[in-house]
């Protein structure tokens, strides 16, 4: 994945607080899905409780992991499917090339999978000559466009029905139209002619069942049950803390996904898929493989305080409620999970320092947690993030982003924790803002380093009287001083 | 012994044959017993009406008939109605399932449309897979039966095995479900319940309505990459 820098991400976001059709596309996001997915919820008995439910079967399965991993290999195995573990995502694009080229693969058909965005597939199987095709639609659309997606479940949400009638008309040598019916059967007669004549399918999976040793897939579109089924060869790719121990596990997380996902109480296909054909099925592929990706995982689970990050289920439902994410788009982060999820989970696998743009753009409003099917406390790993940076960890090899910020924050915590001190601060703040310009009763300008605060923004100027001081002089004057 | 699995042991601070097994893959007496769990006459009443209501918003069309004669020909005369969307050759592919045999499709159907089924065997050649291939891409219309039916969702539940071939309710553009009243279950809960209690087989697919996508502006649109257009037959009445 191409890597991205503080600088980049300021110019990204910067651009798109101002694109008016982004939040256009966005906002429909928000409102058909973001809005919604709390009151589903309140459909699985007993209400809120579904998102604390679903978060202990998620913990259950996350502080279990080697025996549920075991469990998912050895019954994939048993059915004559074959399971690869991946240390790195080279590794896995590795073992993917192999499996092509032994069968002599010229065209590959992509179910949508952001593991392999995340590890670069398409690019390394274009590169040995074989044709990639995203099957999805949204995956599609922004492949024929040569950019990447912008929304873990919506890729191409950033666009408007017209500029995907122009692409079509461009790409596809199709008539041009804006309407949705119809651009939709472009795609899936186009689609259709690939996904019949490919070698090879490749998809991600949504999570897996460890005791009965099946993937499970969950789509809309019937892209990804074609991936699965019609080329002689299928790979899915998935991270090892994707799966589930049980069918008792998928009733509460699926009905969980698909609620947060896109609204509904069931998506149109659920695939369990156990292995390659057996001797008396006509079809199904005659090759399976499970690649179970690691890729800096196993070291987010080393730790206490971000464990619960590998909890996610991928919905894409904290983008659909996020200030930041709904202002700025999904190519702004940089990185192939993108929103509040993206700006905790990318850090951790590509570094914090390099990263700490995402947690630091973040508002840490907690709309994220609020909406979080799994109940993930975003928030709280966001602001840890951002304690690192501040203070340095040398296990997770971040260093002290600024000795300003530390000696700053230092301070801050010094002051914080003596009244007299702060007092004595705010006293002088108080004569001191009389210097400082206003506008409608605001300042304007911050002076020093807080400046930046006030770059795009006004500050509210110190009351007269702080709510210590009133409170005080209420205790000691009576009720209505 | 795989190194990234030591290393997830590693992480998690626990060691391999540590009795583990036990905690992970636990279950509730509840789930494990609602499949059997007995099902109030009123609640199996109100079943149909919770199909005809979530079948609305999916875009599945739902047929109730008293059997399977009349089933077969509600089916003869809605393929006579429609014609293929790829090509002209008017050919339908089905499971081979007794139920299926019932309908008589075969003297029912025009002349013109030809009724394929699945074939039975222990193993497969090469040349056999590439023929039946064809013949479903060639199929306008393909008919599955399934083995379960669920009343809070419209869903139904195909199970992999001998004669279910995987590309007949996906390939054809329109797909046609027949499924005996009997098999109807409360939710996808009961579902599984009920799977837990039996083998999975190597494959199996749970299908709520035809394919759809939302992927341009988040609008809804029915007939992406599956079928187009479905139809679901509830055979007999609810007991």
């Amino acid at each position: 994945m191409h890597s991205q820098t503080p600088l980049k991400y300021r110019e990204l976001a910067a651009g798109a607080v101002k694109d008016s059709q982004l939040h256009r596309a966005l906002g429909k996001m928000r409102d058909k899905v973001g809005r919604n997915a709390v009151n589903l919820y309140n459909q699985i008995a007993p209400g809120q409780d579904s998102r604390r439910a679903a978060k202990a079967v998620r913990s259950r399965i996350v502080d279990n992991l080697d025996v549920v991993l075991e469990t998912l290999a050895e019954n994939i195995r048993a059915r004559g499917g074959q399971v690869f573990l991946a240390d790195t995502g080279a590794d896995a694009v590795e073992y993917c090339l192999q499996v092509a080229r032994r069968h002599q693969v010229r065209r590959v058909v992509k179910g949508k999978s952001m593991l392999s965005e995340e590890i670069c597939l398409n690019p390394a199987l274009e590169a040995a000559g074989i044709e990639t095709v995203e099957t999805d639609l949204g995956e599609y659309i922004v492949q024929l466009k040569g950019e990447a997606p912008s929304h873990i479940i919506a890729p191409a949400i950033h666009y408007t029905r017209d500029q995907v009638g122009a692409l079509f008309a461009e790409k596809l040598g199709e008539p041009y139209t804006d309407d949705p019916p119809s651009l939709t059967a472009m795609a899936r007669k186009a689609l259709r002619e690939k996904m019949l004549t490919a070698d090879m399918g490749i998809s991600g999976g949504n999570t897996a069942c460890a005791e009965t040793g099946h993937v499970t897939i969950v789509s809309n579109e019937g892209n990804i049950r074609m991936t699965s089924t019609m080329p002689r060869v299928h790979v899915v790719l998935l991270g090892i803390e994707k799966i589930a121990a049980t069918l008792e596990d998928h009733d509460i997380l699926l009905r969980m996904l698909t609620r947060a996902a896109a609204g509904q109480k069931i998506s149109t296909y659920i695939s369990y898929v156990g292995g390659p054909r057996l001797p008396e099925e006509p079809d199904g592929p005659e090759e399976f493989h499970l690649v179970l990706v690691d890729n800096g995982r196993s070291r987010i689970l080393a730790d206490p305080d971000f464990r619960e990050v590998l909890h996610c289920v991928r919905c894409g439902g904290c983008l659909n409620v996020c200030p930041v994410y709904l202002n700025i788009g999904g190519h702004s982060y940089g990185s192939p999970y993108c929103g509040p999820i993206g700006a905790v989970f990318t850090p951790l696998t590509r570094g914090i320092g390099e990263c700490s743009h995402l947690c630091q753009g973040e508002t840490l409003c907690g709309a994220c947690k609020q909406v979080c099917p799994v109940d993930n406390d975003l928030p709280r790993m966001l602001s840890l993030l951002r304690a690192k940076l501040a203070d340095g960890d040398p296990k997770w090899d971040v260093r002290p982003q600024s000795r300003a910020a530390k000696l700053a924050f230092g301070a801050w915590s010094a002051v914080m924790s003596r009244r007299g001190l702060y007092d004595a601060l705010l006293g002088l703040a108080r004569l001191g803002q009389r210097l400082l310009p206003r506008r409608n009763g605001w300042i304007t300008k911050l002076p020093g380093p807080l400046g930046g605060w006030t770059r795009g923004r006004d500050f509210p100027p110190l009351a007269a009287e702080s709510f210590g001081e009133r409170w005080a002089r209420r205790n000691r004057d009576g009720r209505d001083a | 012994m795989n190194p990234i699995i030591e290393r997830v042991r590693k992480a998690l601070g626990v060691q391999a044959g540590d009795g583990r097994e036990r905690i992970v893959f636990a279950k509730s007496d509840d789930f494990v017993h609602c499949a059997d769990a007995p099902v109030a006459p009123e609640e199996r009443a109100g079943w149909m009406d919770g199909i005809r209501a979530e079948a609305k918003a999916l875009n599945l069309q739902v047929h109730e008939c008293p059997d399977l004669a009349a089933c077969g020909a509600a089916i003869a005369a809605l393929a006579a109605e429609r014609s293929p969307e790829w090509g002209t050759l008017r050919q339908i592919m089905r499971w081979s399932d007794p139920l299926l045999d019932g309908l008589g499709l075969e003297s029912r159907l025009p002349a013109d449309i030809a009724v394929k089924v699945v074939p039975e065997a222990d193993s497969f050649a090469e040349n056999e897979r590439q023929d039946f291939r064809r013949e479903v891409i060639a199929s306008y219309i393909g008919i599955t039966t399934a083995d379960y039916l669920l009343a809070d969702t419209a869903s139904i539940v195909l199970l992999g095995g001998k004669g279910r071939a995987r590309s007949v309710s996906l390939v054809p553009s329109i797909h046609i479900a027949v499924v005996p009243a009997g098999r109807m279950v409360a939710s996808y809960r009961r579902m599984l319940s009920a799977l837990n209690a039996r083998t999975l087989p190597s494959h199996a697919t749970v299908i709520t309505g035809p394919s759809k996508t939302a992927d341009i502006e988040a609008t809804l649109v029915h007939g992406a990459h599956g079928p187009r257009e479905m139809h679901l037959f509830v055979v007999g009445a609810v007991e």
